[in-house]
C-alpha cells in the first residue's frame, strides 16, 4: 500500500502540469480577482478576500480530479491495474495507495493558497482546528469524487470534460465566483446540493464569524458523506475497471 | 501441482472459456497455445488471480483459488503481455515497487533486487529511467519484477512479443534458468517454435475450448506422423498420387503414407527412372502448428 503511495507521489511530483493547475494558476486567479473586486466600496476588504481566496482554493482543489483521471486511465490502458491485481495486495490497499498522494497534494495546495492569502492579503484564519478539519473534509471529498470519476470514465478526455463541468459548474452554482446571495432563488436552492457551497460557507463561518467546529458540523458532515459516496462508488466500479484493464 | 477444474467464463453473451480442465505437474513448463481471441488471456487472467468471477475452480498445491487466493498469489509471478512498468522511474524503483507489493522487507528486498538485476542483465542500467530503455530491456525488467519474491509458479503471457532475436534469446536463457531451479512455468504464446523449444506439456485452445492437452512428445507421437515433402519444376501432383495422399504445402507437396521411409526410397527410384530432378525431397516432421491445424482447421497465424 505505501509502496503504491510512494511510487505515485514520486511520479506525480514530476508532472509539471499538476504544479501549474494546483499552484500557479490559482495564485494568478486570486491576484487578478482580488485586484478587480477590492476597489468595490460596498464590500469590505475582509469580505472580498474571504470570498475570493477560499473560493478559488475550493474551485482549484476540484481540478485534482483531472490528475487522478489521467493516472487511473493510464494505469488501466497499460495493464498496470491487472498487474497489481495479480499481487497479494487487496483492492482497498490499492485504492488507499493511489489516494494518499492526491490528498497530500490537495492539503498542500490549500495550505499554500491560504498561506499566500495570509502573507499577501492579511487573510484572517479564524479557529485553526475548525479550519484544518474543514480543509481535510474538502480534500477528502475532491479526492473521493476524483477516485470515482477516474474509475468510471472510459477515456481521459471524458474524465477531463466531466471534471471541468463539475469544477466550473459547481463553482458557478456553489457561489465560488459570486456570493449566492446575489443569485436567483432557484440557484440558491440548487447550490445547497453542492459540496462547493458547503465548503465555502464553512470557511466563511470560520473566518468571518469566528465560528468553531460546532458551527460548521453540518458543513463537515456534508463534505465527508459526499466523499464517502465517491469512495463507495469507486469501489463498486472497480470490478468493471479491472475487466477493462489490459493485461 | 496445478489442477484446473471445469473452468468456464462468460462475457455477456460470449462464452470465453468452456469447461477447461487440465493439470500441470510441478517443476514443468506448460505451454498454452491458441490463436488471438481463443481465450488464452482470459485463462491466464484467471490463473493469475486477476479475474475472480468464473465458474469451476483451480487448485494450486493444497490451496483452492476460491478460498486461498492471497496465499496462491504469493506463490505466483505474473508476467503480463503488456509492459507494466513506471516509465518515469528507474529500473531499481520499479523493482522496489513490485518487491514491496509481494511483501519483501528492506534488507531482503535490496538483496533480491541485486540478484534479479544480475539475472536479467540490467545491473548497469539499474539507476536509469525506464523510458530510456529499449523494448528488449523493458521486457526483461517486466520479467524481473515478477521474480523478486522467488515464486514457485511463473505465468508468462506472450513475453517475447515485439522484441529482437537477441533479447528473445536472453529471455529464453532466463526461462531455462527458472526451469533448472524447479519453477513451474505457464507459458502462453502463438509462436509455436518457442513453445516447442521450451515446454514439456501443452494445451491447445480454440474458441474457448481446450481441444487437446498432454505432454509434448505424446502429442507429437499421436498426431505428428512424418510425411514426405517434395518440390520442383517437374513435380506434378498426379504422378505422386500412386505413392500416397497428396496435399499442397507452400511451393511443393506433402505426401502422406503409412511407411514414409519406404515411400521415400520408391520415390527416389521413380525420379531416377523418369529423369526428374526435384529441388527438395525430404522427410517432413509436422510441427505444433500442423497439429493445431489438423485439430481445429484453423491456422494460428491467420486466426
Amino acid at each position: 500500500m505505501w509502496a503504491i503511495a510512494r511510487t505515485e507521489l514520486k511520479k506525480t511530483i514530476q508532472d509539471k502540469g499538476l504544479w501549474f493547475w494546483t499552484f500557479v494558476l490559482p495564485v494568478v486567479f486570486i491576484v487578478a480577482f482580488v485586484a478587480i473586486f477590492s476597489g468595490d466600496e460596498s464590500t469590505s476588504y475582509k469580505e472580498v478576500v474571504t470570498q475570493i481566496i477560499p473560493g478559488y482554493t475550493i474551485m482549484f482543489a476540484f481540478f485534482i480530479m483531472i490528475s487522478m483521471v489521467i493516472v487511473f486511465v493510464k494505469d488501466r490502458e497499460r495493464g498496470m491495474v491487472s498487474r497489481i491485481a495479480s499481487t497479494p495486495i487487496s483492492i482497498y490497499q490499492y485504492f488507499f495507495g493511489k489516494w494518499v498522494p492526491f490528498i497530500i497534494i490537495v492539503l498542500i495546495q490549500i495550505t499554500v493558497l491560504f498561506g499566500f492569502g495570509v502573507i499577501i492579503y492579511d487573510l484572517p484564519l479564524g479557529d485553526p482546528f475548525a479550519l484544518i478539519l474543514l480543509s481535510l473534509a474538502l480534500a477528502f471529498i475532491v479526492t473521493g469524487w476524483g477516485m470515482a470519476m477516474a474509475v468510471i470514465v472510459k477515456t481521459e478526455n471524458m474524465g477531463i470534460a466531466l471534471t471541468q463541468i463539475l469544477a466550473l459548474g459547481g463553482a458557478l452554482l456553489g457561489g465560488l465566483w459570486m456570493p449566492v446571495e446575489f443569485m436567483p432563488d432557484i440557484v440558491r436552492t440548487l447550490s445547497q446540493a453542492l459540496p462547493q457551497y458547503w465548503a465555502l460557507q464553512g470557511y466563511k463561518e470560520i473566518i468571518l464569524s469566528d465560528g468553531n467546529v460546532t458551527d460548521v458540523w453540518f458543513h463537515l458532515l456534508f463534505l465527508i458523506f459526499a466523499g464517502i459516496a465517491g469512495m463507495v462508488l469507486a469501489l463498486l466500479s472497480y470490478p468493471r475497471f479491472l475487466r477493462q484493464s489490459r493485461s | 501441482m496445478i489442477n484446473v477444474e471445469n473452468v468456464s467464463k462468460q462475457y455477456g453473451s460470449i462464452q470465453a472459456l468452456e469447461n477447461i480442465d487440465f493439470q500441470i505437474e510441478e517443476g514443468t513448463c506448460f505451454g498454452l497455445v491458441g490463436p488471438n481471441g481463443a481465450g488464452k488471456s482470459t485463462l491466464m487472467k484467471i490463473l493469475s488471480g486477476i479475474l475472480l468471477d468464473f465458474e469451476g475452480d483451480i487448485q494450486v498445491n493444497e490451496w483452492k483459488v476460491s478460498k486461498d487466493r492471497s496465499k496462491i498469489k504469493q506463490q505466483l509471478g505474473y508476467i503480463p503481455q503488456e509492459i507494466c512498468l513506471e516509465e518515469t522511474l528507474t529500473a531499481y524503483d520499479n523493482l522496489m515497487l513490485f518487491g514491496t507489493l509481494y511483501g519483501l522487507k528492506k534488507k531482503e528486498l535490496h538483496k533480491r533486487i541485486d540478484e534479479v538485476l544480475e539475472q536479467i542483465g540490467l545491473v548497469h542500467r539499474a539507476k536509469n529511467k525506464v523510458v530510456t530503455f529499449s523494448g528488449g530491456m523493458k521486457r526483461r525488467l517486466n520479467i524481473g519484477c515478477a521474480l523478486l519474491h522467488n515464486p514457485s509458479i511463473i505465468i508468462m503471457d506472450e513475453p517475447t512479443v515485439g522484441i529482437d532475436p537477441q533479447s528473445r534469446n536472453s529471455i529464453f536463457s532466463i526461462i531455462h534458468q527458472l526451469k533448472e531451479a524447479g519453477s513451474t512455468i505457464i507459458y502462453s504464446s502463438h509462436y509455436m517454435e518457442e513453445v516447442e523449444q521450451l515446454c514439456d506439456s501443452i494445451g491447445l485452445i480454440d474458441k474457448g475450448e481446450l481441444v487437446e492437452f498432454g505432454r509434448m512428445e505424446a502429442l507429437l507421437d499421436k498426431y505428428a506422423k512424418p510425411s514426405l515433402f517434395i518440390s520442383g519444376q517437374d513435380v506434378e501432383p498426379e504422378m505422386l498420387q500412386n505413392f500416397g495422399k497428396v496435399e499442397k504445402k507452400g511451393n511443393g507437396y506433402l505426401l502422406n503414407s503409412d511407411e514414409p521411409l519406404l515411400t521415400l526410397r520408391d520415390l527416389v527410384t521413380y525420379c531416377d527412372e523418369h529423369n526428374l530432378e526435384p529441388h527438395r525431397l525430404e522427410l517432413y516432421h509436422p510441427r505444433l502448428e500442423d497439429i493445431f491445424f489438423h485439430l481445429t482447421g484453423t491456422q494460428l497465424r491467420n486466426a
